[in-house]
């Protein structure tokens, strides 16, 4: 029980709450705007990305080393570069309180790292791989720094595959016959990974169930080709 | 079955055979399936400590709203119902703090929000119904277990909605007793210690809070901003018709309580002008 007098020196709505409250707001927006300009600038990288994948629709495979691949190698350095930025810049701050600023973009890195490394190998690339790519940690649980997390890295998978089922009746178009056979089990080999998963209801749930349209966009270009017989004999 | 693909009418046999292969992406997706399910398991144990805090305290500000009295400590009927919803409210929190740690602080933080608001409104709500002070953001912290941190947003949010719960309480005050609650402070005039002057105060605070870039507290700053300004003026418009109104009231008139809350009241003069 405060004296009166102690009471008489204590207005009912103390202002000191509202001005710490505003500066609150304040640092938070300060740092904001900080991660964002990092985030705008890999904005920017990762549209010229896009720019060069997108060529894949219209490049006969055999030109795809010289006239996608290489330039697209050359783009994805120079976002890892903007990526190592904002890890250290990030990592300043709580991960999840921020996160959904630059999750996003990150997405998209990853996503195009994933179609770079199919379009050379056929292979679907690790996480930990996207990790060495970017030079940055991948799935932390112990410490609260940047990194690539789970989520991202599936989600940037369903964006890779929704392209690639895009790709499928391009490369025929190319008049390449067996990459249609490439995609689709590739396809086909991912989504029952996806199957795996106990999804809830939430954002990777509604792309991963977009996934069946892409898996049967590409079965009905298979059958088309095999139905007319020029799928390649082995 | 998880893995085994459809076999597909009309392809031709080595696509057939090709379909039957197990994908060799199953191994890595299985890990990923182990740390999603760890990951949703966590967030639904705390989504349910937060309904049931929000629950709880919703229950402790019903409570404190049939208090009669403003700048004393809560009567002894009311602390007997709301200390063991407390102690509720704390062991659930409690039951979550290895949840919250480390970055797992702000990854769940939307999960655990609206408990946090909640429980702010009713501590808030109580402080001013004892002292007719808001607590500090500081002095709520301290109202929660070691390990889970209170956000600005939740304080904030939650001293917006504690607004509501004054402007009931001034109003059935006023309906009950005929008066505007408030304690007389030191020496300075009676109105200014009155819960309209503090609402109006509350309100104008928020009003010049600047949270147009404060991303998270932006998208409900607005309509609790209005909320909050309809609040007050229920209350002004209530103190307007009582003082205007309740001249007309006959002096020591009272509604007609039960015999219990009559028993509690009748040592309690009815005042009008």
């Amino acid at each position: 029980m405060t004296t009166s007098a102690a009471s008489a020196a204590f207005p009912n709505v103390d202002p000191a709450i509202f001005s710490s409250l505003q500066a609150k707001i304040d640092n938070d927006t300060a740092i904001r705007d900080e991660l964002k300009s990092i985030v705008e600038a890999l904005s920017k990288q990762g549209r010229v990305t896009q720019s060069i994948l997108s060529r894949i629709h219209n490049t006969p495979t055999e030109d795809l080393a010289e006239s996608v691949l290489a330039p697209c190698s050359e783009s994805l350095k120079e976002q890892a570069a903007t990526v190592k930025d904002l890890a250290q810049a990030a990592s300043k701050y709580p991960f999840y309180k921020w996160n959904s600023i630059w999750q996003r973009e990150i997405q998209n890195v990853v996503s195009n790292i994933q179609m770079c490394e199919w379009l050379k190998s056929g292979n679907l690339v690790t996480l930990e791989d996207v990790g060495h790519s970017l030079e940055v940690p991948v799935n932390l649980k112990d410490e609260d720094t940047f990194h690539v997390t789970i989520e991202d890295y599936l989600l940037a998978l369903t964006y890779m595959i929704e392209e690639l089922a895009r790709l499928a009746p391009n490369a025929v178009t190319l008049t390449d016959y067996a990459r249609p056979l490439q995609i689709s089990k590739f396809i086909k080999d991912v989504h029952a990974g996806f199957q795996l998963l106990n999804l809830k209801n939430d954002t990777l749930r509604r792309r991963v169930d977009g996934l069946k349209y892409s898996v049967k966009k590409v079965e009905d270009v298979v059958y088309d080709l095999s139905l007319r017989g020029l799928i390649p004999k082995h | 079955m998880a893995g085994v693909k459809r076999r597909h009418d009309g392809m031709v046999e080595n696509e057939s055979s090709q379909s039957e292969t197990k994908s060799p992406y199953l191994p890595v997706f299985e890990a990923f399936r182990a740390q999603l399910d760890e990951h949703h398991d966590r967030r639904e144990r705390i989504i349910k400590v937060s309904r049931d805090v929000t629950a709880q305290s919703k229950k402790i500000i019903f409570a404190l709203q049939r208090v009669r009295e403003l700048g004393k400590p809560i009567h002894a009927s009311t602390s007997k119902q709301t200390t063991p919803m407390y102690a509720t409210i704390r062991t659930l929190l409690q039951s979550i703090v290895p949840d919250l740690q480390g970055s797992n602080a702000y990854r769940y933080r939307a999960n655990i929000s609206a408990g946090l608001q909640e429980f702010m409104e009713a501590v808030i709500f109580q402080h001013y119904l004892e002292t007719q002070q808001v607590m500090s953001f500081e002095d709520a912290q301290t109202q929660l277990p070691n390990g889970i941190s209170l956000t600005y947003d939740d304080y904030a949010l939650g001293l917006f909605d504690m607004t509501g719960e004054l402007m009931r309480f001034a109003i059935t005050y006023m309906a009950t007793n005929g008066q505007l609650p408030g304690i007389a402070r030191g020496a300075g005039p009676s109105h200014r210690s009155s819960i309209l002057a503090d609402m109006q105060d509350l309100r104008t605070a928020f009003e010049a809070l600047d949270a147009t870039k404060a991303h998270s507290l932006s998208r409900d700053f607005d309509n609790k901003l209005k909320t909050t300004r309809q609040s007050v003026e229920k209350v002004e418009n209530g103190v307007y018709h009582m003082i205007v109104r309740g001249k007309e009231r006959p002096k020591g008139w009272k509604p007609d309580f039960s015999s219990a809350d009559a028993g509690r009241d009748s040592g309690e003069a009815v005042e009008s002008r």
